[in-house]
Formats: structure tokens, sequence, C-alpha cells
């Protein structure tokens, strides 16, 4: 009989490496600075919401974060690995290609404020495409999780119909179930409710109240101040490109120290 | 009514010269789907020309299609058949001859690939970008975007254009008799130099293509618009 040697226990650098790092990010469009210098970590497991007035960069750093924008500078790491470069045989670093940039930032789910889903497939369509095309996984298999994705987004009685057919808090859910679908190791929300009517928002709220609550890493770009606060376990607040304000939700709500992040707070109360 | 009339107006003899004429509308409809496929690969390729990021790509596309869709297809079809031929003769120092079949799709086919190009454009701008986004950020690549978002989308929008431009095309292709492809007008023609009817006879013409052209775009048309509408709010 042979005996193992005990597993290796993973080293404890590795609980310490965040989901999703965001470094020194800076972007500009032409001559206007959009993102000037934005860091922060996101945990594995924790939800971050970033908010700040309207133009202040929140959709930019999102866009950024999966490189739908190309930061001019700074960059991104996901569980520790740099997005938009890696290091060759030689040590080296280099930028990645796009199709590297492709495998990488399928790891994001990522949710739209126009939902964004594709008009020509039905629901279930829109959830198994990218397990399948990009993943790969057999047609059978993205079906079974797909259709969990929508029991969890209580979308599963829609699963055939078109996206035109349903209405803007469904289509947001069938959008939330297709990120989901992808099995992505981080949840991106760019103002998910912001173009749904007030009865609509709160089921769209309700489903990402359950995925924060289920362990879902997030980052949620949002004007919900009530769902940011009891929700995240981190508040940014973005003025003008930089980050003002960040810490616990109960402090930056509770106690805003920058006059800039009391002023924003004050609209919200009234 | 004179008898002059009355014989002029019997269709039958349409009827009787049935199998020449059904052989000349295989090569109509043959002329058709041939330079359809060169018309809608080559306009689609034009289109993505004219999208692409790079302006010499760009300028490519747009020239491509003025010179196409600008030209009309009568002076095409003989240009292609009867010039084309010595140019490229002349380059390679060799006689050159086109098949006329080969020269009818050839010039119906880059004719109507302006049109397509402009068709597939505007179907192509139109998917609002949202979706192209969403397809990126799943990281899907960029051909399986075009394949699987971008086309599905663009082939349902333009379905009302593309059933007019098929519909010129098919016309279009009564103009291949010009060059001695054996269609139906060419045999029509044929067969009026040695019966000397051309009433009854041309009158059939117009009517076969009429019935076909009718038939087929109301089918297309009711299919079409039941599939395309799905997608629609
Ligand atoms: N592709 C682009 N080209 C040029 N300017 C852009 C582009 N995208 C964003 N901007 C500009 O960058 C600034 C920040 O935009 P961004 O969408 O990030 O703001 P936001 O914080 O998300 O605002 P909102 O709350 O209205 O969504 C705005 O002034 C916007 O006009
Ligand atoms: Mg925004």
């Amino acid at each position: 009989m042979r005996v193992f040697a005990p597993k290796p226990s993973v080293p404890i650098s590795m609980s310490d490496v965040p989901s999703i790092r965001i470094a020194g990010i800076h972007k500009s469009f032409g001559p206007l600075e959009v993102l000037r210098g934005v860091s922060f970590d996101v945990h594995r497991g924790s939800v971050v919401s970033v908010i700040g007035a309207s133009g202040s960069g929140k959709s930019t750093l999102l866009r950024c974060v999966n490189y739908l924008e190309t930061p001019n500078a700074g960059e991104i790491y996901i569980d520790g690995e740099p997005l938009g470069t890696c290091v060759d045989a030689r040590g080296q670093s280099r930028p990645r290609s796009l199709g590297e940039i492709n495998t990488m930032r399928r790891e994001l789910g990522v949710v739209f404020q126009q939902f964004n889903l594709w008009p020509h497939m039905t629901v279930l369509g829109n959830v198994i495409e990218a397990p399948i095309r990009v993943r790969k996984v057999s047609r059978k298999e993205a079906v079974e999780y797909g259709e969990e994705c929508l029991r969890r987004v209580k979308l599963l009685d829609k699963a055939d119909e078109y996206p035109a057919r349903l209405s803007g808090g469904q289509q947001q859910r069938a959008a939330i179930a297709r990120a989901l679908a992808m099995r992505p190791k981080a949840m991106l929300f760019d103002e998910a409710t912001s173009s749904l009517d007030p009865e609509l928002t709160d089921e769209v709220l309700g489903v990402m109240r359950e995925l924060a609550a289920d362990g879902t890493t997030m980052i949620v770009v949002t004007h919900e101040m009530n769902f940011a606060h009891e929700v995240s376990d981190r508040v940014i607040f973005l003025h003008q490109g930089l980050i003002e304000e960040e810490g616990p939700p109960a402090d930056l709500f509770g106690a805003p120290k920058s006059e800039r992040l009391r002023q924003f707070l004050s609209k919200y109360r009234k | 009514m004179s008898d002059v009339l009355k014989q002029s107006l019997d269709l039958s003899i349409f009827w009787e010269y049935r199998a020449i004429l059904l052989q000349g509308l295989i090569f109509n409809v043959l002329v058709f789907v041939c330079s359809a496929s060169v018309a809608l690969s080559v306009g689609l390729g034009a289109a993505l020309l004219r999208v692409n990021r790079f302006w010499p790509m760009r300028w490519i596309g747009t020239l491509h299609v003025e010179v196409f869709r600008n030209a009309p297809d009568y002076i095409m079809l003989v240009w292609v058949h009867f010039v084309l031929p010595l140019l490229i003769g002349l380059l390679i120092r060799r006689r050159v001859e086109f098949h006329p079949f080969v020269s009818a799709v050839t010039a119906l086919g880059l004719v109507y690939s302006g049109y397509f190009a402009e068709a597939f454009r505007a179907g192509i701008q139109a998917i609002p970008q949202g979706n192209l986004d969403a397809g990126r950020a799943f990281g899907m690549s960029e051909r399986l975007i075009l394949w699987r978002i971008t086309l599905p989308q663009v082939v349902r929008r333009m379905l009302p254009e593309a059933l007019n431009l098929f519909i010129s095309m098919f016309k279009a292709t009564t103009i291949v008799s010009l060059i001695a492809v054996p269609d139906l007008m060419y045999n029509v023609s044929m067969v009026i130099q040695q019966e000397m009817r051309p009433l009854p006879l041309y009158t059939g013409a117009a009517l076969t293509y009429f019935l076909i052209i009718f038939a087929l775009s109301s089918g297309v048309r009711v299919f079409g618009e039941r599939w395309r509408r799905k997608i629609l709010a």
C-alpha cells in the first residue's frame, strides 16, 4: 500500500488575489478625460456598487473592465491575471491579441442598461448561444443549464418567446440569465434597472439581490441607492473620473465625508 | 372579328412549342440563380468593405457600388461579353472568349451586387451597437458576431428590398438573349422567325414571366413576413 503525501495546501496568498483588480485605469475619448486613474479590488463573493452623477464615467469604467473599451493606461486583473497584457516565454509582456482578450472576457458576465438581447433568437436561444459557440459545450448541456438559469430569474415559462414580446423587466431578467449561463467568475451590471418602469425595477432588483445572497461576485453600477445600501459590501463614489470616496455602505450613506458625495446623496433623499 | 385577328390572338401556338420554350425558361432560371448567388456574395463583400474601419477599404467598397449600380445592365452585358475578353486577351496575349452564359451571369451578378451591397450595408448599420457589444462581452469573435448576430438580423430586415431586387433581376435575365444565351426570349424569337406570328408568342412569353414572378413573389412575401414579424415588436 502506498502512502500518499498530504496535498499541498493552497498558498495563503491565493485567497488574497482579488477576483477583479482594477488598477489605475485611465480612459480618454479624444480630448475628454473620462477616467483619470481608478483603482479598486473586488473580492470573491463580494458586491461592489459604483455610484456617481451622470457622466462621471461609470459606464466607461465597466466597459474598460472587460475591454469593450481599451484603457489608455492601467490594467484589469482577473484572478490575478492581467486582461490586456500577457507575459511571453522570455518574460517580456506584450499586449494580448483580440482572440486572447475574448478568452479572458468570457469570464465576466455583463448586463447592460438596454438589455441588448438578440432579437432574432428566442429567450432560450439567447441564453445558450454563447455557451455553445464560445464555451463549446454541447447543445444538450447548454439547454439544461440555460433552463436552470432561466429558472433562477423566474423566466422559464418564457423560454420560447422572442424578446420583442417580453416586458422590459422580463427582457432584463433574460439578459441576466444569458450572462449567468456562461458561468462567469463575476457579473457586471450597468444600470440594469434604469430603463425600466418603477414597477418592473423591483423584479430585476429582486433577482440581483438573490444573486448577491448566493455569493455571486458583482460590480453594480446603479442609481438605486437603497439597493446599493442594502446589498453592497463596498460602495465607490465616482466623480469626474476619480474615486471621490469609497467604503462600506454604512459609512458612505450614513456619514459621507466629502461635500460632493453629500450633495449627490441629497438628490436621492427627496 | 376578322380571321387574321382571331388567328393572331390564338395562344395555342405557344403551347405547341412548349418543349423548346420551357427549355429556354430553364435557362432564365439558371442565369437567375447563378447571378443572384454572385450578386449576394459580391454584394455582401462590398458591404463589409463599406463598413470597414479602414478608409481605403471603405473607398474600394464605395467605388464598387457606384460603378456597378450606375451601369445599365444592357451595357454591362455587352461590355462583359465583347470588351472584357479583348482587354484580358491584350493583357495575357492570347485570344479569349467568354461563354455567353458566363458573361450573362457575370454582368447581371456585378450590376446587382451594387444594389445588394447597399441593402446589406443599410441593414448592417441598422443593428444597434449594443447587440454587438453583448456578443463581444461574451467573448464572441468578430466573425461569429457577423454570422450569428449581424447577418441573421440583416437578412430579415432587408427581405422586402431583396425581394424587389430579385424580381428586377429575374426580369433582367430576359436580356441575355442579346448575347445568344438560349433563354425563353431567345427561343421565342427563333420560333417567331419560323412561324411569323409575333403576337401570340410574345404575349405568351409576357404572360409566362408575369405568372412566375407573381406567384413566387407572393409566396415569398407571405412566408417572409411571418418570419420577419417574429423579431419585430
Ligand atoms: N465612445 C465614446 N466616445 C466619446 N465620448 C464618450 C464615449 N463614451 C462615453 N463618452 C463620454 O464619457 C463621459 C462619461 O460617460 P459614461 O457613459 O461613462 O458616464 P456614466 O457615468 O455612465 O453616466 P450615466 O449615469 O449617464 O450612464 C460622458 O461625457 C460621455 O459623453
Ligand atoms: Mg452609464
